[in-house]
């Protein structure tokens, strides 16, 4: 599609009576391959493309999306868009949108060896060795679904403000999924790696070395585990669980698009109300970040889909409630400027408040400081089931690969210690995190249509004092 | 037609044995509406051209976007020197062998679906709300329009073209006491919004003042909405390919009474005014009514022709071509009324709506959810009051053994989690694990 369509969308929108317009070009050139059980079922090599455009007419929010680039075609859909909007304006919200500083940009991300230069089977190699290190192992696997994907992500967006970004990100991503059995018990795990960079990254992942590791701690937790001990006891968790907590009950509950009502249909809403800016909501040691600048993260971007320029934001600072996730239009309604967090999954979908890379900011414990002077605790390295209810409170983590702490000492496996515990009893009752840092890839889906979008979760390890596990 | 037998003509001519071509075009139209305000207007318009290749059992999945002639000879020619150099599959089989006649369903397509009255559509729904007493409603109406049509090396051809409408409003009597209501159709003449609306007003006065909820095993009520997401799990652990992932609960079950005897579960894709009916699947075989789960006892596995020869068995017309899965889940409606499911009940909790379904194991079916809106606590055959912040924590094989009486009140809903369609009664199930935040 060439960039002179997009100005015509955006011209054409405008001189029908349109307040503001604000008109993407974005491509997504897919490579994905999977082994299920040492075979490759397919390769698919996909290219979608197309146009989306969000604009304001009569106070009401419009949207379209077309990959059919014909010039008379794009107007017949402005069209009947211009035309529903108009008769939705009955019922107009009066959208506005905060003013902000105008950026034209170009960005990419270089990647040290070219995703184009590698061929399928040398991408596939990967995979087959991965799945052979699995059967090295001996652990009955029946179940060994392992894939990896690449996509090359190129936008241009304009804005009838006169903001133009262009830019172009690369993506690796590597999903698996195993099944362990012994004698009558199974034990499963699906877990993700995924970064904005060249084919450096998944090198640097070694993943014949990740299935391999976690099916030995898979087995040795089926095989030796034990049933968690009853009572209050003091959990550690590594940064696998702290990021998706933080994830969770965190980064949802802070988008402020939640917060003023408007995924309350199936996203959800908030705990959170917008005069809790000031408040306390963790010990003084917490401090959360949603950071979508860090560099080869899953969830990195320099301008959000609506074009401002992205930047760091504390959502919890020192355990004081900091700031919210915006977009324009949320920052309008607190008068205040966005900080950069409207993303969409892709051309055809609109841009909504999400999460980039949230985090939870590192302390200053080594891993044997955590432990040292727990007498009876849980070291819970990873999980397998999760959930957290619509408005963020009460959430439930399933650990995996976990551990009874004694007197200082980690002791031997324990099956499936089950977290199910308030949001705010949650951080209140961390007492130490660690100078560790880790960064997990996921997909964090969110509106309707639903949509997904990249993130990291992660950040350090933390110490929760007298929980009782269910 | 034409275009897509000129692009079969020219993959053949480099070599592919297995070609199939299929063209969806979508047109859509969606309003979304929150606090009884319309929030964002959605106008969409989308073609796609799609191809599942293979060559000496090497399969490539890719797709083309500009049909000028010289682009599709230079797309033959860069597929056929890209799939050389991809891995074989030892475990494909092929693909079924056309031609085939194809059966019409019937209410499966409203051409004049996009031109009717959105607005009034939505104010119709919105006031059976408000009608309630209800003073907010959040949701969406969303319309949409499909033409797909196929063509494959082996002389399938068909075309079917398909229109649907949703509708989903969630009901607010404060912030904590909501209801929510989906309701989906083929066409306008089974479209009752007022129902959804007047349905989730109610739910969300019922469930004004919640106490917690507390642990224990407690008889559960789930209505259809809230076990369209669960009903999905099922018919998606009936695929082929879920067993041998080890994605599946169902796996080594056939022939085994794996659910209670009031259970039947059946996949059909021609259903009168089924969300997800279809002529045919993706290899183009005329698609037929699949019994999955028979008083209580699996009876097969869902295939595609590849899968099926591989177990020696016939195809059961559920291509996906990697995946087999289910197209619209019909579960058989019982002979009791919705509201006699109470009778009898000591203890019990009644299920409006459910969110964040998760799997520790899909393989052995542990999972959990959290019922959201209307959640009531039941004693002695009576709702006593609403209640909060509990979670389902059970095992899927659990939940269809204890399957205790299944109504009459069928209805066709989707969850927005699990967006498999299903045609669904209400279902009382005894002993269900319920567990709550210790802190």
């Amino acid at each position: 599609m060439d960039k002179s369509l997009i100005d015509f969308a955006l011209r054409y929108i405008e001189k029908r009576g349109a307040s503001y317009v604000e008109a993407k070009l974005e491509s997504h050139e897919t490579n994905e391959l999977f082994l299920k059980n040492s075979i490759p079922e397919a390769i698919s090599f996909l290219t979608t493309q197309g146009l989306g455009i969000r604009y304001i007419a009569d106070g009401t929010l419009g949207f379209i999306s077309t990959n059919c680039p014909e010039k008379n075609r794009l107007k017949t859909i402005i069209d009947k868009s211009l035309n529903l909007t108009k008769r939705s304006s009955k019922y107009r919200e009066g959208i506005k949108l905060s003013e902000e500083k105008i950026h034209k940009k170009s960005y990419k991300i270089k990647q040290k060896i070219n995703l184009r230069d590698i061929s399928p089977e040398e991408k596939l190699k990967e995979l087959v060795e991965a799945d052979k290190a699995i059967l090295s192992t001996k652990v009955k696997t029946p179940g060994r679904y392992i894939s990896l994907t690449d996509k090359l992500v190129k936008k241009y967006l304009i804005t009838s403000d006169g903001t133009e970004i262009q830019s172009e990100i690369p993506y690796v991503n590597l999903h698996y999924f195993l099944t362990i059995t012994e004698k009558n018990k199974s034990s499963q795990r699906q877990w993700q790696y995924g970064n904005t960079a060249g084919w450096e990254a998944v090198k640097k992942w070694n993943i014949p070395k990740i299935l391999k590791d976690e099916a030995l701690v898979m087995k040795n937790n089926l095989t030796k585990g034990k049933v968690p001990p009853k009572g209050v006891l003091d959990v550690i968790v590594g940064p696998q669980i702290s990021g998706i907590m933080v994830h969770e009950s965190v980064g949802h509950p802070y988008e402020a698009d939640r917060i003023f009502g408007r995924e309350a249909a199936q996203a959800g809403e908030s705990f959170i109300t917008e005069d809790m800016i000031g408040k306390r909501i963790g010990s003084e040691i917490i401090t959360v970040i949603d950071d979508p600048t860090v560099e080869s993260s899953f969830g990195f971007y320099l301008y959000d889909d609506e074009g401002i320029g992205a930047r760091k934001k504390i959502l919890i600072k020192k355990g004081i409630i900091n700031e919210f996730l915006h977009n324009r239009e949320t920052a309008y309604k607190m008068g205040i400027k966005s900080n950069a967090s409207a993303r969409a999954e892709n051309y055809s979908k609109e841009a909504i408040v999400r999460m980039s890379n949230s985090l939870l900011a590192p302390g200053d414990y080594t891993e044997e400081e955590l432990i040292e002077d727990i007498k009876l605790g849980i070291f819970m390295k990873n999980f397998t089931e999760w959930n957290i209810d619509d408005k963020r409170f009460q959430q439930k983590y399933v650990g995996l690969d976990a551990y009874l702490i004694k007197n200082g000492k980690i002791m031997y496996p324990i099956i499936k210690p089950t977290l199910e515990i308030t949001t705010p009893y949650l951080w209140n009752s961390i007492d130490a995190i660690g100078k560790n840092f880790e960064g997990h890839a996921a997909f964090c889906g969110k509106g309707e249509p639903m949509q997904a979008v990249p993130v990291w979760c992660g950040g350090a390890s933390a110490r929760l004092r007298n929980i009782r596990l269910n | 037609m034409e275009i897509k037998k000129y692009i079969k003509t020219r993959l053949e001519k480099q070599g592919f044995e297995d070609i199939i071509i299929t063209k969806n075009i979508l047109e859509a139209k969606q309003i979304k509406f929150s606090k009884n305000k319309i929030v964002k207007t959605g106008t969409e318009l989308a073609e796609d051209l799609s191809f599942f290749l293979t060559k000496n059992k090497r399969i490539l999945v890719t797709d083309l976007k500009e049909l000028s002639k010289q682009n599709i000879d230079k797309f033959a020619k860069k597929s056929a020197k890209f799939i050389k150099n991809l891995p074989k599959n030892e475990n494909y089989y092929g693909i079924a062998k056309g031609p085939f006649k194809y059966k019409n369903i019937k209410e499966f397509y409203d051409k004049k679906v996009l031109d009717i009255n959105d607005i009034d559509l939505l104010e119709k729904g919105l006031n059976a709300s408000f009608n309630q007493g209800i003073k907010r409603a959040d949701g969406i109406l969303e319309i949409t329009k499909t033409k797909t049509e196929l063509l494959t090396s082996n002389n399938a051809e068909a075309e079917q073209q398909s229109s649907s409408l949703y509708f989903s409003i969630r009901s607010f009597a404060n912030k904590e006491a909501s209801g929510h209501s989906n309701i989906v159709s083929r066409t306008l003449k089974k479209f009752d919004v007022e129902y959804a609306g007047k349905h989730s007003g109610e739910i969300a006065k019922k469930a004004l003042n919640p106490q917690e909820g507390k642990e224990g095993k407690y008889d559960v009520i789930f209505d259809p909405l809230p076990l369209s997401g669960l009903i999905g799990d099922i018919g998606n652990a009936c695929s082929i390919f879920s067993v041998e992932a080890g994605l599946s609960f169902l796996a080594n079950k056939l022939k085994k009474q794996i659910a209670s005897k009031a259970f039947t579960l059946i996949d059909d894709p021609l259903y009168l005014n089924g969300i997800g009916a279809t002529k045919f699947d993706l290899e183009g075989i005329p698609t037929q009514k699949n019994i999955l789960i028979k008083n209580g006892i699996l009876q097969k596995y869902l295939h595609n022709t590849s899968t099926a020869k591989r177990y020696n068995t016939k195809t059961t017309a559920n291509a996906g071509l990697i995946a087999p899965q289910p197209w619209n889940l019909v579960v058989k409606p019982g002979k009791t009324k919705q509201e006699s499911l109470f009778k009898g009940i000591k203890k019990g909790i009644y299920i409006t709506n459910l969110w964040y379904t998760r799997f520790t194991n899909y393989f052995t079916g542990d999972f959990s959810t959290i019922p959201r809106d209307g959640t009531f606590y039941i004693e002695n055959g009576e709702i006593k009051y609403p209640i909060k912040n509990i979670r389902v924590s059970d095992n899927m094989l659990n939940l269809m053994k204890n399957i205790k009486e299944v109504a009459n009140n069928v209805i066709q809903t989707k969850s927005w989690e699990a967006q498999e369609p299903a045609i669904i009664p209400s279902i009382l199930v005894t002993n269900i694990n319920i567990t709550k935040p210790t802190q």
